[in-house]
């Protein structure tokens, strides 16, 4: 019976990754279709991050950028509706720029989402700038002069016309910045032409992969916490009090978790019979 | 941060300086991932199967993609000489043309100019996944023997290397993209990890000059250890209370 | 010669030197250039050179698509697309305003303004336009475009707007698109894992532990596994272990049951805690995980790269390195 189980064992440690690929697709699709409750632990990051914007004077203004794409969408999106809601429900004033082509529309669904809790109104509550090509040149345009990059805004209306631009004229007038990065241009240029140069406050949100590279910003100071990834994102959810994908995401993503291990586990366990089978009979 | 750069030439071109006046070219350890790219285009010279080359995604503004085109250099080198067909789908225009200029120059360079075709280098599309998606269909098509990566790399490295796996290629990677060296390590036979990377053209091309290079970044690395364990040291003994001087401080950090 | 070698050296010599003394030159000419014109050349460049790219992958697909080669449908789907795409954001605003509603062409924004009014008394049929009754269509339409009903998007707008044909064209092909192929990543991170990460050797095998831990620590499903678990999971592994090496039952047991008694004696102590020990509480270990040795190994990892980097483009500027010019 052990020679059987161990030769069960042995098929899983072989087994076509089609098979992984089906197990792996319950693991996120059941927990969606059937929602589970998971607790959700803030971590010392996103505290910090929550904390940040809490200490940001009312009415204050703040630029939001939104600079991921539809593929990335699942960890970021969550994370920028959430900051916009905590943003306007602090009575901030809101200016939204895009690094990436597609982020525009990442801001327009984000804006939707949320237009009719705030009952929002353009030119009053947000003025939406729309997207630049340039990368990291758009940044060190609006560190120096906000109307070098940006003449109209998304909807083609003149910078000058808008009445919340009237005292911005570039980042120095903003007392907060945010970034919702997935990549290039993303977090590192604005931290090394935004935040760092003209000394405002500034965070970012970024996908799981990217949390690596940036702690070491959120270590020197140079971003106050960090929204990292979809966990970071139903932390700040569960912060804001406004539940939203990333916490009903949570359960997927953790029985995806627990199913990888479990093959780890059998994999590694299969590779050790493996071994041993092989070193019996090579005796 | 002027004097550091200034140091940084200096050191460089002592070095170069210094590989002029000896005959022995200076040591340079074995790089397995180098090694391996012979082998991976004589593997498909004698399964006449192409090579797929992947210079990264983004354009030629990133030092990792020049790179990656200067180790494209000698790969179209090994290509000619075998007569084993390459195919290297780009994602950006200008490095469209830059990889093109560098692979007819290798043809040409091995004598084999009737072998160059201007179609080897090809434009997909900018978009990530777009370009992610057609070299996955690449892949899974034409069934190349060797895959090798080489530049910089977002999220759709693991797509390739894992699509290149599943067609049983010999992988090689290089990137200096921190968060993707983890998926290229896991998936690829061979990866180039940051430094290396950008060792590979003086690997390949043993040139005294470029070798100098390389010892001259072991040299300010050593340097920087020194001066790393040094300040950690004067600031723990500062911060003891024994001594009264913080290297730290006063080198401005 | 010159203009092949010498002339690309040239200018890599001096505009890499500029961009690299900007940093320390206090010199508002130098700094314009290496903050926004040097960036703003190649955008220029790089947004012109993407008709050779274009121009290229056409070139590529109609050969496939004309001679039926292998593939030749995805060939046809690719130009279709192409030209969707191109047209629908050179050629059509996509995007006519009526009061709050968007159409996606003028004739869908008229007619959704033009009443089709049939009278009783005179079985005559009128289109009425808000409160104007017309005979014709036509004086309909004609009347709606000059009472300027309708608001088209500007061009460049149309792109971006909110409901343009250009944005449901990204809302609902590229994005769902885009979406399938980054959510391959979640299928391959699981085959890729399964398949490489063996304890072949000390190193592997720290590397599968930190993995697991990491996995299963960042997730709110790490959070309802107590360290007490934990702890009892490595006393049996321990167990298992001891076995291997000793190759004695009695030691297993007297080791294993050991290990649980002195677990058990602990926690019946301090009241089962769930995050307490804390080095054994996943969450937290995984936190430690990620903000010391991760990110001691990545920094360092980061320098090396940054040196690279460094090294490299100097060895660009001086001209050492001429390979990408082909030589």
């Amino acid at each position: 019976m052990i020679r059987n189980l161990e030769n069960l064992i042995i098929k899983v440690g072989d087994v076509d990754r089609r098979v992984i690929f089906v197990l792996i697709g319950l693991a996120v699709l059941i927990p969606l279709l059937t929602p589970v409750s998971l607790p959700i632990r803030e971590t010392p990051t996103t505290v910090k991050f929550y904390e940040g914007i809490e200490e940001i004077p009312k009415g204050s203004k703040v630029l939001v950028s939104f600079d991921y794409g539809p593929s990335t969408r699942p960890e970021i999106h969550p994370m920028n509706v959430a900051v916009l809601r905590h943003m306007l429900r602090n009575e901030h004033k809101v200016y939204i720029s895009c690094l990436w082509p597609d982020g525009i529309y990442m801001a327009l669904d984000a804006l939707e989402d949320i237009s009719d809790e705030f009952s929002l109104k353009e030119y009053e509550d947000y003025v939406l700038l729309g997207y630049r090509p340039g990368a990291e040149a758009v940044i060190k345009g609006l560190a120096s002069d906000l109307r070098k990059v940006y003449t109209v805004d998304a909807n083609g209306k003149f910078i000058d016309d808008i009445k919340m631009m009237d005292n911005v004229k570039n980042l120095n007038d903003f007392a907060y910045i945010y970034s919702g990065s997935a990549g290039y241009p993303g977090t590192f240029e604005w931290v090394k032409y935004g935040g760092d140069p003209t000394g405002v406050r500034m965070s970012s949100g970024t996908t799981s992969v990217q949390v690596n590279e940036v702690i070491p910003y959120v270590r020197s100071g140079q971003l106050i916490g960090l929204l990292a990834g979809m966990p970071g994102a139903a932390e700040y959810e569960k912060l804001v009090e406004s539940p939203g994908i990333a916490i009903k995401g949570m359960a997927a993503q953790s029985f995806a978790h627990i199913v990888i291990v479990v093959f780890i586990i059998f994999g590694n366990i299969a590779f050790f019979l493996k071994q041993k089978k092989e070193r019996k009979y090579s005796k | 941060m002027f004097v550091l750069t200034l140091s940084v030439i200096f050191i460089m071109l002592y070095e170069i300086r210094l590989t002029k006046f000896t005959d022995k070219l200076p040591f340079l350890r074995s790089i397995p991932g180098l090694r391996a790219i012979e082998e991976a285009v004589g593997r498909s010279t004698e399964m006449g199967k192409p090579i797929l080359f992947v210079p990264g995604i983004m354009d030629m503004n990133e030092v990792e993609t020049v790179a990656g085109v200067v180790v494209l250099g000698h790969v179209a080198n090994m290509t000619a000489k075998y007569e084993t067909e390459l195919d290297v789908p780009v994602a950006r225009a200008i490095v469209m043309q830059a990889a093109r200029q560098v692979s007819k120059e290798a043809y040409l360079t091995q004598g084999r100019p009737e072998l160059y075709n201007e179609d080897m280098v090809h434009y997909i599309t900018d978009d990530q996944f777009a370009y992610a998606a057609a070299v996955n269909g690449i892949m899974q098509r034409d069934e190349p023997a060797a895959c090798l990566y080489m530049g910089k790399f977002f999220a759709e490295s693991l797509l390739f290397a894992e699509t290149g796996n599943s067609i049983g290629a010999i992988q090689i990677a290089g990137t200096g993209s921190q968060t993707q060296i983890p998926f290229f390590v896991t998936a690829c036979d061979y990866t180039l990890m940051g430094e290396e990377f950008f060792a590979a053209s003086a690997y390949l091309s043993q040139e005294a000059d470029l070798i100098a290079g390389i010892t001259a970044q072991d040299l300010i690395k050593v340097i920087l250890v020194i001066v790393i364990l040094f300040g950690t040291v004067s600031r723990a003994l500062f911060d003891l209370g024994l001594v009264s001087f913080d290297f730290i401080t006063l080198i401005g950090i | 010669m010159i203009l092949k070698r010498y002339i690309p050296i040239a200018i890599v010599a001096i505009f890499g030197s500029l961009t690299l003394s900007a940093w320390f030159i206090d010199n508002e000419t130098i700094e314009t250039f290496a903050n926004d014109d040097a960036t703003q050349f190649f955008d220029i460049i790089a947004a012109f050179a993407v008709f050779l790219g274009a121009l290229n992958l056409l070139k590529l697909q109609f050969i496939k698509f004309i001679k039926k080669q292998k593939g030749w449908q995805y060939s046809a789907i690719s130009i279709i697309s192409f030209f969707f795409a191109f047209i629908i954001g050179f050629f059509i605003r996509g995007a006519y305003f009526v009061e709050d509603k968007v159409f996606f062409t003028e004739e869908a924004a008229l007619e959704s303004l033009i009443i089709v009014d049939i009278s009783e008394a005179q079985q005559e049929q009128a289109y009425k336009v808000q409160e104007n009754s017309f005979k014709d269509l036509s004086d309909a339409k004609d009347f709606a475009i000059k009472q300027n009903l309708i608001t088209p998007v500007d061009w460049g707008a149309h792109v971006q707007k909110n409901g343009s044909l250009f944005q449901w064209m990204f809302k609902y092909i590229f994005s769902p698109l885009s979406a399938t192929m980054f959510a391959l990543l979640a299928f391959f991170v699981a085959s890729a894992s399964f398949r490489a990460f063996r304890a072949r050797n000390f190193e592997a095998s720290l590397l599968l532990l930190a993995g697991i831990i990491i996995m299963i620590g960042r997730v709110p499903a790490g959070s309802l596994i107590s360290s007490w678990m934990v702890m009892y999971l490595i006393v049996l592994v321990s167990g298992l272990y001891i076995h291997y090496l000793k190759k004695k039952n009695n030691v297993t047991i007297i080791f294993t049951l050991a290990g649980f008694i002195l677990v058990t004696i602990a926690g019946v102590i301090t009241g089962w805690p769930i995050d307490k020990p804390s080095i054994f509480y996943l969450p937290l270990l995984q936190e430690w995980i990620y903000l010391v040795p991760n990110a001691a190994g990545s920094t360092a990892i980061l320098m090396g790269i940054g040196l690279g980097i460094v090294v490299t483009s100097l060895r660009y500027i001086f001209g050492l390195e001429k390979s990408y010019l082909g030589e």
